[in-house]
């Protein structure tokens, strides 16, 4: 189960499908693609595995990813997202 | 309102050896205290036209650019820079005396100034539109603002880009253009009439010298700008005109990466910088010509487009 | 006396600064800013509800410190939180020192302070673990001199400081308070027994320590009094006298303060502090304490002449605030800050290594 670390406000400015976000714990900004927002702001709203995560975002990203491989990109961006401090894994 | 012109070089020397000479600069107070002979002349030719405060009052900035004492006085005259009796920089030789003071003057806003989001960008203002020129050293930037400059353009400044935090307007802050080695002979050749410093070898950067800022410009150091174009310039020998559009979270971290004090602004940087990016459309630039890019920016300013 | 340097006299009360002149306002902001204390400052006036008093330009200044004071403070518990991550696997308790203590204990002097280093302690048998784990994410040893190595980790107390390869932030790793080679040796198994636990910042780390009330006082009162430098006396000062105002509130702090201060050999900085804080700023001490502590302080004339040092060193660095016994007593000070971390014999050969054979440049003050 991933969730958005506490204190993370997610502020974030998107233009044409990237996006650049600050980071309040760090007091760094990001950029990244509209993708990792659609992450961040669905963890926002609740926790959620990698799986269903990819279930609810599938129709956002492109038609073209296999549908297979959706979820193990989910968990690879996830991953990414960690190390900046934005989400974290809790133990299920 | 007095202006450096207006005293006696007497007067001049006076307060600059003594209780300082209170200079403004954009919204600064400078106060400024040196014993140095070629900082004088410097002043006295670059900054004449530049509002002088009675000493004793408030000012922003304190700086003092002294002889450095010693034996070293004698064999190898250098100048240093103390600032509230911390000196944080390594004495440089005497001759630089000016380059330095330029240095140590945008050092004392770039560092502290926090009511604005301070890029380090030049930026110009024709036909009610500024364009910001944000570039690492070493760009052409300095080249291009300078032509500009002596083509009719406003300086709001050629180091520092003062974005105010509330409403994104630009405060001027005027000073004079530094141009490095091959520069000055290109403005010189493109602007006779231009007033420049003499120029000053061996410094780190090599060879630079200063273009006085236009009074015209300096007159209307009240008067903020409307930004409406980010311009990231690069010169490239026998390169076209080429104005690429870019995206916008790009030219985002772009110039947040050109900022000196973003990462001190926190959230506030991030919105201030948001906004900025709404209101403008940013491109990245290749000349060669001076006259290309020159031409090409007056029909942005213009057009708007 | 002579006047107090306006910085101490609005530390001492914020509306001293409402009648001043720009010329006051401009000396003021000098000397705050030389003092790294214009956040603090800024926190002084906003609490007193006069910072609308402020002259519009000495304002601006003001909330320029705003900025920094705000950047300081989250970069201070990101960085507490990345040295939590590293040393989590240690299973040791994790004690924070000085100014990064104040801040994330949420404590009056951690408001507006500005933080260079950060300062943990920790039980001097598992230093190298420290040490390894912390280079394992990302800090890298300085002071690579063998003569610093040695001075740090065998006469000093701590490591020498470890620097983040890539953010630049500077961890000290201390094992006690005071140098092993100084003649007090105050137990750090007791400063550990009496540490007190923060909430935890990531509910995956074990959580934060800081030094008990008495402590912390203490710790701050050693290291002011047996420091050699004091470009941050002033601060330094100030940090004390908003503890003894803080604690001082809470049941049995003065009771228990002399007995404590015995307890940790650390009578006679105690009595400097309690001194020099009521001289400089004023701040109230129940006379039972003053009672208390008096035979702890030297007798005369040492008594006056610690008067004339350190009345001279605890003022403002700024130049505005130096008369010209200020450079003799600097130095004086300084002899004695290293005399009372070290040997004589290990003294001269310190100072004459760090005169002319470190290849570290110092900022010239």
């Amino acid at each position: 189960m991933w969730r958005v670390v506490p204190g993370q406000s997610l502020v974030f400015r998107e233009w044409d499908g990237e996006a650049v976000l600050y980071n309040d714990l760090s007091g760094n900004t990001h950029l990244l693609d509209g993708g990792a927002v659609d992450v961040l702001l669905a963890l926002r709203a609740q926790p959620l595995d990698a799986a269903t995560l990819a279930a609810r975002l599938a129709d956002r990203f492109d038609a073209d990813t296999d549908a297979d491989a959706l979820p193990a990109a989910i968990a690879d961006m996830l991953t990414d997202l960690a190390r900046l401090d934005l989400v974290e894994s809790l133990p299920c | 309102m007095l202006t450096v012109a207006d005293l006696p070089r007497r007067e001049l020397a006076a307060r600059l050896a003594g209780p300082g000479l209170v200079l403004r600069t954009g919204p600064f107070a400078n106060r400024i205290r040196s014993d140095i002979p070629q900082l004088r002349d410097g002043i006295a030719l670059l900054y004449a036209d530049y509002p002088v405060d009675a000493p004793g009052g408030f000012a922003d900035f304190h700086l003092s650019l002294r002889r450095a004492g010693g034996l070293r006085r004698f064999f190898r005259p250098q100048v240093c820079f103390s600032h509230e009796g911390v000196s944080p920089f390594k004495p440089l030789p005497l001759a630089q005396a000016f380059p330095m003071f330029e240095w140590v003057m945008n050092w004392c806003v770039t560092h502290r100034a926090h009511s604005w989001l301070i890029i380090h960008a030049a930026v110009l203002e024709r036909h009610g539109r500024a364009i910001i020129l944000p570039a690492p050293p070493g760009s052409g930037k300095s080249t291009l603002c300078a032509a500009l400059v002596t083509r009719g353009w406003r300086l709001l400044s050629d180091e520092m880009t003062l974005v105010r935090l509330d409403d994104g307007a630009v405060l001027p802050l005027p000073r004079p253009v530094s141009l490095k080695n091959e520069s000055i002979g290109i403005i010189r050749a493109y602007a006779p009439d231009a007033v420049l410093s003499p120029p000053v070898e061996n410094t780190n950067k090599g060879t630079i010298a200063h273009l006085k800022a236009p009074s015209a410009s300096i007159a209307r150091v009240g008067d903020v700008a409307q930004p409406a174009f980010i311009v990231f310039p690069r010169y490239e020998a026998g390169a076209p005109v080429t104005l690429t559009p870019m995206g916008r979270a790009r030219a985002f971290m772009g110039v947040a990466e050109n900022a000196f004090n973003y990462q001190v602004l926190g959230m506030r940087g991030f919105t201030a910088l948001g906004q900025l990016i709404d209101a403008t459309a940013a491109f990245e630039f290749r000349y060669s010509k001076l006259d290309d890019a020159v031409q090409l920016f007056e029909r942005m300013a213009r057009d708007g487009v | 006396m002579k006047t107090l340097p306006v910085l101490l006299r609005v530390l001492r009360d914020p509306a001293a600064a409402v009648g001043l002149d720009a010329a006051g306002w401009d000396l003021l902001l000098r000397q705050a800013l030389n003092a790294d204390m214009s956040a603090i400052l800024l926190v002084l006036l906003e609490d007193a509800g006069l910072l609308e008093q402020v002259p519009k330009a000495a304002r601006s200044h003001l909330e320029w410190a705003r900025m920094t004071g705000e950047r300081h403070a989250r970069a201070v518990r990101y960085e507490v939180l990345q040295i939590g991550r590293a040393l989590s696997g240690l299973g040791l308790p994790l004690i924070l020192l000085k100014g990064s203590a104040y801040a994330l204990a949420g404590l009056a002097a951690g408001r507006g302070r500005l933080f260079s280093d950060i300062d943990i302690l920790v039980p001097k048998a598992q230093l190298g673990e420290v040490e390894a784990a912390l280079m394992l994410h990302g800090w890298a040893g300085t002071h690579q001199d063998a003569y610093d190595q040695r001075y740090y980790r065998e006469w000093m107390h701590e490591l020498p400081p470890m620097e983040h390869l890539r953010r630049g932030n500077v961890i000290d790793v201390h094992h006690a308070i005071l140098p092993e080679t100084a003649a007090v040796r105050p137990d750090p198994a007791k400063l550990r027994a009496a540490a007190v636990a923060l909430p935890a910042l990531d509910p995956g780390m074990p959580p934060l320590h800081v030094l008990a009330p008495h402590d912390m006082v203490l710790h701050c009162a050693v290291h002011l009094f047996s420091e050699g430098e004091f470009s941050h006396g002033t601060r330094n000062l100030f940090d004390l006298h908003r503890l003894l105002l803080e604690f001082g509130r809470q049941d049995g702090f003065w009771d228990g303060l002399p007995a404590r201060a015995r307890a940790l050999e650390l009578g006679r900085p105690l009595f400097y502090a309690l001194r020099y804080c009521r001289r400089l700023l004023g701040t109230p001490i129940p006379d039972a304490v003053l009672r208390a502590t008096a035979a702890e302080g030297p007798a005369q004339p040492l008594r006056a002449l610690m008067d004339s040092l350190f009345l001279r060193a605890l003022l403002p660095a700024h130049p505005s605030c130096a008369d010209a016994f200020a450079p003799l007593a600097h130095g004086m000070l300084y002899i004695r800050g290293n005399w009372l971390r070290m040997p004589f014999f290990m003294l001269t050969r310190h100072l004459f290594h760090k005169a002319f054979l470190s290849p570290d440049a110092k900022p010239v003050h």
